[in-house]
């Protein structure tokens, strides 16, 4: 079957399958910009802006949560990538790479949700449970061994090669880093970037362990209006939470996913 | 000899990552065996003889195995069969840029959203009502919150579903396919033939890691069964997290002992399941 053929078999179907893509997003905003929708009416009885506009009011909390899930995905993000992409070099130039990895794989195989529980304790006494730098710290816990897990594909010989090149001709590792290592590796650090920012971005249950509840971010918003039965609210700070991601998407999604496999 | 920025490294490496796991797995141990906690009174094996000997315990790993299976089944079956039918539908054009938007949906949000369509008052009951196909909110079926996971195995299943094709997709292009198949054609085979004697092999055995990865990605799942799970048939990470807040001091030893317990079959499925695949 050749290429035309294909396309206008699948011509038809295209704007339906668009429509399936796009309805959960259409029916959240639907939602967040409704009131009143009784059984069994379809649509909500109102229309109405205020929703939005509370985002701001200090009752509802949307825009502070808004605010601090921002601050803490975007400093738990450029940690953990540049963390990461330096740590995944030592391990990817390691005769025993492939055992070190399997560590990196673990907290993924336990769920985070079950590590935090284990780690509950320690983070209680340390006095980090309940604060948003213990949050971050068992974020950092997931993110790092993913962006290592990401970068360890990145170290190549040719690298190591290049890399002894700089030595050879004089320059020092500093240089190696900002002159060559860190301008060849601006596509795979963005990639990153986008994929640990996601990661904490849509963490849940290990933030609402360590942090008690008290760390409102964007996720423990709408689980609280989910469990206030506040459909309308749970669907803006739902519409608050997919919105980053989209906006990533729009600018590409090439960097966003295409390294995800 | 290694250099010092190896073993900094190294070091970093372990510390963020081996040494919480292992902190974290052995406070669970200790706890699951009475050798720490408050209420501990020294080594015994009773809360672990508690929850292995517990109907309820097995119910909630087989159900947690059940809802990974199919959803999973379903979500990486479907895409592999779009993908092979067509497999140019999500390379091109705007389907491959909104094949990705269900990929900007968390989990919770995926779990709101699958509440507010299939529970008694959501959107399909509505709908169903508006059609004449039922009466009321009570003859709707029971999807949400019921016995067997139907709402928790739709929401991972279109969580997965696209990832999966977009994974096949890109798959079926590095793996280069498309001469496979012109050479089986070649050969003589039909198109059937040569989907399932050289694409689908290809695509399975290449994707096998990733496919067990989400698997117990979806066993250990949270929020979702958290929201569109039912109170008498439990996944194992709410089963562990409720027994953990409980205000039943005799719950925690046990929540701990489900936690290694799962850490140990989870380490055990993982290790025969990549035996197997070499």
């Amino acid at each position: 079957m050749n290429r035309k053929e294909q396309k206008s078999q699948i011509g038809w179907a295209a704007p339906a399958i668009i429509a399936v893509l796009l309805f959960p997003f259409v029916f959240l905003l639907m939602l967040s910009l409704g009131r009143r929708w009784a059984y069994p009416a379809l649509l909500p009885g109102a229309w109405t802006l205020a929703n939005w506009q509370a985002v701001w009011s200090m009752q509802a909390g949307l825009g502070e949560s808004l605010f601090l899930s921002l601050a803490l995905s975007l400093s738990i993000t450029t940690v953990s990538t540049f963390g990461s992409f330096w740590v995944s070099k030592q391990v990817a130039y390691h005769r025993y790479r492939h055992r070190w990895l399997v560590l990196a794989y673990l907290p993924y195989v336990f769920a985070p949700v079950i590590l935090a529980a284990c780690l509950q304790y320690f983070f209680i006494r340390t006095g980090l449970s309940g604060k948003l730098e213990g949050v971050a710290l068992a974020q950092f816990f997931i993110t790092l061994p993913y962006g290592i897990i990401f970068f360890t594909s990145f170290w190549t010989e040719r690298l190591l090669a290049l890399e002894q090149l700089i030595a050879t001709l004089g320059g020092n590792s500093w240089q190696a880093y900002t002159k060559v290592l860190l301008p060849v590796a601006k596509g795979p650090i963005l990639t990153c970037f986008f994929q640990l920012f996601l990661i904490s971005w849509f963490e849940y249950g290990l933030t609402a362990l360590i942090g008690v509840g008290k760390v409102q971010t964007l996720t423990l918003k709408v689980f609280q209006y989910v469990n206030e039965a506040n459909i309308f609210f749970a669907a803006l700070a739902s519409c608050l939470l997919v919105l980053p991601p989209i906006v990533l998407l729009w600018l590409n999604k090439r960097y966003v996913f295409s390294k995800v496999i | 000899m290694q250099k010092p920025s190896t073993y900094i490294g190294l070091g970093l490496f372990l510390a963020f990552t081996a040494f919480p796991l292992l902190l974290g797995i052995g406070y669970a141990l200790l706890f699951s065996l009475g050798l720490t906690g408050i209420l501990s009174e020294g080594f015994t094996l009773d809360h672990w003889r508690a929850v292995l000997g517990s109907a309820r315990f097995w119910e909630t790993m087989a159900f947690s195995i059940y809802v990974a299976l199919v959803s999973i089944g379903l979500a990486a079956g479907l895409a592999l069969l779009l993908v092979m039918r067509r497999p140019r539908t999500f390379e091109n054009g705007p389907l491959s840029f909104f094949i990705y938007l269900p990929l900007a949906i968390p989990s919770i949000v995926m779990a709101f959203l699958i509440f507010q369509l299939l529970s008694k008052g959501g959107a399909l009951s509505r709908l169903a009502y508006q059609l004449g196909l039922v009466d009321g909110l009570s003859q709707f079926p029971d999807w949400v919150n019921g016995q067997y996971g139907i709402g928790i195995i739709t929401a991972h299943f279109f969580m997965a579903l696209p990832f999966f094709l977009i994974l096949y997709t890109q798959m079926y292009y590095h793996e280069e396919l498309k001469g496979l198949m012109q050479q089986a054609f070649t050969l003589g085979a039909t198109r059937r033939q040569a989907n399932w004697r050289v694409a689908a092999p290809v695509l399975l055995r290449r994707s096998f890691a990733t496919v067990v990865l989400y698997f117990l990605f979806v066993m250990g799942s949270y929020e979702i069964p958290l929201l569109l799970g039912s109170q008498s048939r439990q996944m194992v990470a709410v089963l562990t997290i409720q027994k953990l807040q409980r205000f039943n001091l005799g719950d925690i030893p046990q929540a701990y002992t489900i936690s290694v317990v799962y850490s140990i079959i989870v380490i055990a499925l993982v290790a025969g399941l990549l035996r197997k695949r070499k």
